[in-house]
């Protein structure tokens, strides 16, 4: 089975290099039909393997002083769950891309990035060592930049990737860091040998501040700092306070590349990570786990009732619903995180294909009608509930699974998290109730936004009349390859899927596959009390959204203009602050270092060769006038004296006898006074 | 005829030629020098797949273990009573050396594909080329230390001429501000190696010698000697051995260059012709990787040991003010050089942490940055000899008019910013990794440098992709406008001869790190070894 999981892999590796190299038209059919076969394949291995045993399969990769690398596959229920999960999502998605990017000029490239994203998604969550793990944790980030700018004239979008990449990369730094650690701690890459039953971290323990393992022991705070690197990952990758900024840029990307990567699958890749190295956190981590998940869905779910942009509104409720499985793990219910992981996967996905259907068709009114609108803008939307029934439809599935109703996926998956999150809170302080309190309000939100944005688009009248009074409608659900796709995952966010009892998450299939079977007694009357009572209220919820948008009634409980509105439609003002706390003082210092580096080192370089050049006219002036003055004036004393003694040389008699008396006068005057 | 001497004066066969043919003859001189680069190359790979691996060839301090060895006597003189001067042609390679010679050949190809841009004087510019390219092999393989010392000065001369008369409008500054660092650093090293001659004694013939493997044996150093393992002396209150480590490591972390003797680099690099700057980039700041290893570490493990802090302080120094300063370049050149600085500064960091992992990391980085900084240097060239102008600001949307230069730009980017993948990821990967085990296994570096040194990591990605989304995206608007929109052109099948290898490489050498690693796990595993029983 290993090898057909790599066939799986290495299918959209595949369709990558082809696409590298073909023009034209083939290339959607080249990714569609390796992700076809993907999926085909990930369905054989899910049937023959999953909730059975571990299929671990390695290769040498390479020796680096004496540790061996290995490279292989790690096939358990999670990896088995995710790979099947990835193709399935993937196909409709690549379906629905032929139309969508039918007619872009780089329709081919586009598709060989998509399968560059799909092979680095898909080895990610198969493969079995950190280093590993960690480069195609990056890779997806790589083909999430390539795609997210895809429309690299676009100045939002080449702006939003390179943010995206940058946050990503901070998250990268932790894991890098994480993972050298646990190395320097184990000395192994390898993901059964650290986080298996009785595998090394579990060994491991923390006693007298020093993290002890069988290898070597070092001060604990390095244990905080591995796990911090963990959630900073994973705070980056699945978009958690303080690093989810990103996410809502990177709606300027293609709609069908924000179903797929910023909504179904990369994102979720920190849920995934959590799940990988679960065993490595101690109550105290985990406690930080729950209250960041919660404060980031509950911030992000406040955020999305005021955007008017439908895709950033489903950004948000993106990063509020990872949140939710953040948190989840956070409490200690694994299972029922990976259950939301999956279930939200196809019911955003199916969003957001509906969004782009939406956006398509509003582009189409735009171009038609040669409006100055935001197609994605919701206030120019209304009414085409009529115009669109299928799409329609697919928003009522995918809204109702986002709130958690009743017969939907996300009922199950959702409802099991909160009881467990009340369920948790006593076990704890008076204090920790908080947590599970500010989930209910958040589904409460939930609620609300969805209502807000399905009445916006699909009810009421069509508002772009409003800037035109006349305008030429040729809305439709567009063909096959839109409505296939719909229909595939409107069918999967139905409880069937799941569960054959619509109420009782504990009997789904994929909540029993990742606990042991005693958690499964309904101990307490939060099972009932919690479904019961999040639902009521939400339908009431609904139905105010309902009165507000539809019937007009002026019941909000902001105006639209205080600073409650303002901050909650600033997004909290995170961008500004990060601006003002990060980048500028960043730039700033690396100006003056630059600075410091012309003027400080250079300058003393050049006060060095100014000594030098100072010190070698010293040495000129003492050349000149010491040294060669000497010379001179050696010379200047022959010469005078030669000039001196020459003007005896005259040629009279006369001078010549004047002389000798006069020197043999000075002779005897000489001897007669000594 | 030994390989490896054959592989070092190739390149002078063919200058001589160059010196023969007449001027009118000055079209082919390109094609000569590339044929004696490709012919350098194909030595050197073929000293790779002969190149033994194993325990029992090591190299490091031991001279039997070492591969395609030629020794022959070269200056013998009787000094009377001071004994004899011994002072071999001795050349042989380990793990080391091997991965150094094949990256240095391939650069060097590409080297001579981007020489043929040059226009004028070109028997002078080959001739100098040639000369380099023979001291840059010289200095890997030599075990001399006189004739390392001979090939490492010999560098300095052709490369302060090539920058001098072929350089940009500040030539002659940048020229006489890279002599002059490189010459304060090795006229020091030249003192250094007359007090190591003095001291270390051929335990065979008795008499003083300049055999660096000799040198890395205490045993062989006179008891009274002025670097003497036994007796501690001193220079001006200092010991000895540690100032003969410093000024050492100085020299060659001018190379390097380690901050803060860095700032001939980026002028020197700003000034350069494309082909010169990449054998700076490209190899000849190994040379002081390579001499702090093979040098520094192995006549002086003890100094080594105990200065392993600085060393890896001023490893992360290096990664952290190279990558802020490359953050606040707008020319394009001299980004590239400053991320070079901090690229180069895990070179240091992995070498200080004195594990098999760290030093791995670090040659691997040394490889990987050859291919990656020769690479982005052409690539900046490219641009250059289009429209003369380096200035990020001036272009906008060269993606559109220039779409397969911006493919390899794009990955020129992401490789050197560390995608997995590519080479660079894995050599830094492991510098770090070699940085965190150094704390719990020989205790000299904290963690916090490691944990330091990957937030170079995440600044490498800033200005990179800040430079890409500056340069490459958007809607198109140049500086020169129409003009420039004609003159860039799209790259021709020579410059994409040149770019292709090196892409390959780097992505060869990030799936397949085993083939660097596999070559020098020994040598590595062996220096460490070394370096403990110091």
């Amino acid at each position: 089975m290993a090898y057909h999981a790599l066939a799986a892999v290495l299918l959209p590796l595949l369709a990558f290099v082809i696409n590298c190299f073909i023009k034209g038209k083939a290339a959607g059919w080249v990714s569609t039909i390796a992700i076809l076969l993907g999926s085909v394949v990930s369905i054989i291995v899910f049937n023959h393997t999953f909730n059975t045993n571990t299929i671990h399969v390695s290769r040498l990769w390479f020796t680096i002083g004496d540790t061996q690398v290995y490279a292989g596959i790690l096939l358990n229920n999670l990896s088995i769950l995710m790979l099947l999960l990835v193709n399935l999502i993937a196909l409709p998605v690549h379906i629905f891309s032929m139309a969508y990017m039918g007619h872009d000029q780089r329709y081919g490239r586009y598709f060989t990035c998509l399968s560059l994203f799909c092979f680095s998604m898909l080895a990610l969550v198969v493969v079995d060592n950190m280093v590993l793990f960690y480069a195609f944790w990056e890779l997806v980030g790589f083909s999430s930049y390539l795609l997210i700018g895809f429309w690299y004239k676009k100045e939002k979008a080449i702006q939003a990737n390179k943010k995206a990449f940058i946050m990503n990369r901070i998250g990268d730094i932790g894991l890098l860091i994480a993972i050298l650690l646990l190395y320097a701690q184990y000395h192994t890459f390898d993901l059964i040998k650290l986080f298996g039953q009785g595998g090394l971290v579990s060994q491991s323990f923390i006693k007298n501040g020093m993290w002890i393992a069988t290898g070597a022991s070092i001060p604990a705070v390095w244990q905080y700092i591995a796990c911090g690197g963990i959630f900073l990952a994973v705070c980056a990758k699945s978009a958690q306070f303080p690093l989810h900024t990103w996410l809502p840029d990177a709606m300027e990307g293609p709609t069908s590349v924000s179903a797929l990567i910023h909504a179904a699958t990369m994102v979720a890749a920190g849920i995934f990570l959590l799940g990988r190295v679960y065993p490595m956190f101690n109550t105290a981590e985990l406690d930080a786990l729950a209250f960041i998940g919660c404060f980031t869905a509950f911030m992000a779910a406040t955020i999305a009732l005021t955007q008017n942009d439908l895709k950033r509104v489903l950004a948000f409720s993106t990063i509020s619903q990872l949140g939710f499985m953040v948190m989840a793990m956070g409490i200690n219910a694994y299972a029922s995180s990976l259950f939301h992981l999956v279930t939200h996967a196809f019911f955003k996905c199916l969003l957001f294909l509906v969004a782009g259907v939406v956006i398509h068709e509003m582009q189409h009114v735009k171009d038609e009608n040669q409006l100055d609108i935001d197609p994605q803008n919701i206030l120019y939307m209304g009414g085409l509930r009529k115009k669109m029934p299928l799409t329609f439809i697919a928003a009522i599935i995918g809204g109702a699974a986002l709130v958690g109703l009743p017969l939907t996926s996300g009922y199950l998956s959702k409802d099991g998290i909160l009881i467990q999150a009340f369920e948790w809170s006593d076990t704890k302080s008076v204090g920790y109730k908080i947590v599970p309190i500010m989930m209910l309000i958040t589904s409460w939100l939930t609620a609300f936004y969805v209502a807000r944005l399905i009445f916006k688009v699909f009810f009421g009248r069509l508002r772009v009349l409003d800037v035109k009074p006349v305008v030429l409608c040729h809305i439709s659900d567009g063909g096959w390859q839109y409505r296939v796709p719909l229909i595939l995952l409107s069918l999967c966010c139905l409880f069937p899927v799941f569960s054959l009892n619509p109420l009782l998450y504990e009997q789904s299939w994929l909540f029993k596959a990742f606990t042991t079977p005693d958690h499964l007694e309904r101990m307490n009357i939060y099972h009932t009390i919690i479904p019961a009572g999040l639902n009521i209220l939400s339908v009431a919820v609904i139905y105010y959204a309902y009165a507000v948008y539809i019937q007009e009634r002026k019941m909000l409980p902001f105006a639209q203009n205080n600073w409650v509105f303002d901050f909650s439609y600033n997004q909290w003002y995170f961008n500004k602050a990060y601006h003002t706390l990060f980048v500028k003082p960043v730039l700033a210092l690396g100006e003056g270092l630059f600075w410091f580096d012309r003027k400080v080192i250079d300058g003393f370089i050049q006060l060095l060769q100014n000594i030098l050049l100072w010190l070698s006219k010293v040495a000129d002036v003492m050349d000149r006038y010491v040294i060669d003055g000497f010379l001179h004036l050696l010379t200047a004393i022959v010469q005078y004296i030669g000039n001196f003694v020459r003007s005896f040389q005259t040629g009279r008699v006369q001078y010549y006898l004047l002389s000798m008396l006069a020197v043999i006068v000075a002779w005897f005057i000489f001897k007669t006074l000594i | 005829m030994n390989l490896l001497t054959l592989l070092i004066f190739i390149p002078l066969l063919f200058g001589l030629l160059i010196v023969v043919l007449p001027s009118s003859l000055r079209n082919s001189y390109k094609y000569i020098t590339l044929l004696a680069a490709i012919v350098q190359l194909g030595i050197s790979l073929l000293l790779y797949f002969q190149f033994k691996t194993g325990p029992a060839n090591a190299g490091i301090n031991h001279e039997n273990q070492f591969q395609f060895v030629q020794k022959l006597p070269w200056i013998q003189l009787d000094l009377g009573s001071m004994g004899k001067m011994q002072i071999d042609y001795f050349v042989g390679i380990d793990g080391i050396s091997i991965t150094m010679l094949v990256m240095s050949a391939l650069v060097m190809v590409v080297a001579a594909i981007a020489s043929w841009e040059i226009k004028k004087n070109l028997k002078g510019y080959f001739i100098l080329f040639l000369i380099l390219d023979m001291a840059v092999f010289g200095v890997f393989c030599s075990l001399d230390f006189f004739l390392f010392y001979l090939f490492y000065e010999l560098m300095l001369l052709p490369l302060y001429f090539l920058i001098g008369m072929w350089g940009g409008a500040r030539r002659e500054y940048a020229a006489i501000k890279f002599f002059l660092y490189t010459l304060f650093g090795s006229v020091f090293m030249l003192l250094v190696m007359v007090g190591l001659y003095l001291s270390v004694k051929d335990p065979a013939t008795g008499s003083h010698t300049f055999n660096i493997i000799q040198m890395m044996n205490p045993a062989n150093y006179d008891a009274n000697s002025i670097f003497s393992t036994v007796n501690h002396q001193t220079i001006f209150g200092f010991p000895a051995r540690t100032v003969g480590f410093v000024i050492l490591f100085i020299a060659f972390a001018i190379k390097v260059p380690v901050v803060p003797l860095h700032t001939w680099l980026p002028d020197a690099h700003v000034e350069a012709p494309t082909a010169v700057s990449i054998i700076l980039a490209g190899v000849l700041l190994k040379i002081g990787g390579y001499g702090i290893i093979r040098i520094c570490m192995g006549i002086f493990p003890d100094v080594a040991v105990s200065g392993s802090f600085v060393l890896g302080l001023l490893g992360v120094i290096s990664i952290l003010y190279g990558a802020l300063n490359a953050l606040a370049q707008r020319d394009l050149k001299r980004m590239i050089a400053y991320s070079s600085v901090s690229h180069m500064g895990f070179v240091l960091l992995g070498i200080a942490s004195l594990t098999a992992e760290g030093i791995s990391g670090a040659v691997m980085q040394m490889v990987s940055h050859g291919f990656l900084s020769s690479m982005l240097f052409f690539l900046v060239g490219v641009i250059y000899t289009r429209v003369h102008d380096r200035d990020i600001y001036n272009f906008r949307g060269l993606g559109t008019l220039m779409p397969q230069f911006t493919v390899f730009v794009m990955i020129g980017f992401f490789a050197s910013l560390g995608l997995p993948g590519f080479s660079a990821f894995i050599a830094e990967a492991f510098t770090l990794a070699g940085t965190f085990k150094s704390a719990s296994v020989n205790g000299l570096l904290p963690h916090w440098m490691a944990a330091c040194a990957a937030l170079g990591i995440l600044l490498g990605a800033c200005y990179f992709l800040w430079t890409l989304q500056r340069m490459f995206f958007g809607t198109e608007r140049l500086k020169g406008g129409e003009e420039w929109k004609h003159a860039l052109k799209d790259i021709n099948w020579r410059e994409k001869a040149a770019l292709v290898p090196l892409a390959l490489m780097a992505l060869l050498l990030g799936i397949m790190p085993s083939l660097v690693f596999g070559k020098i796990n020994e040598s590595v595993i062996a220096l460490v070894d070394f370096l403990q029983h110091k």
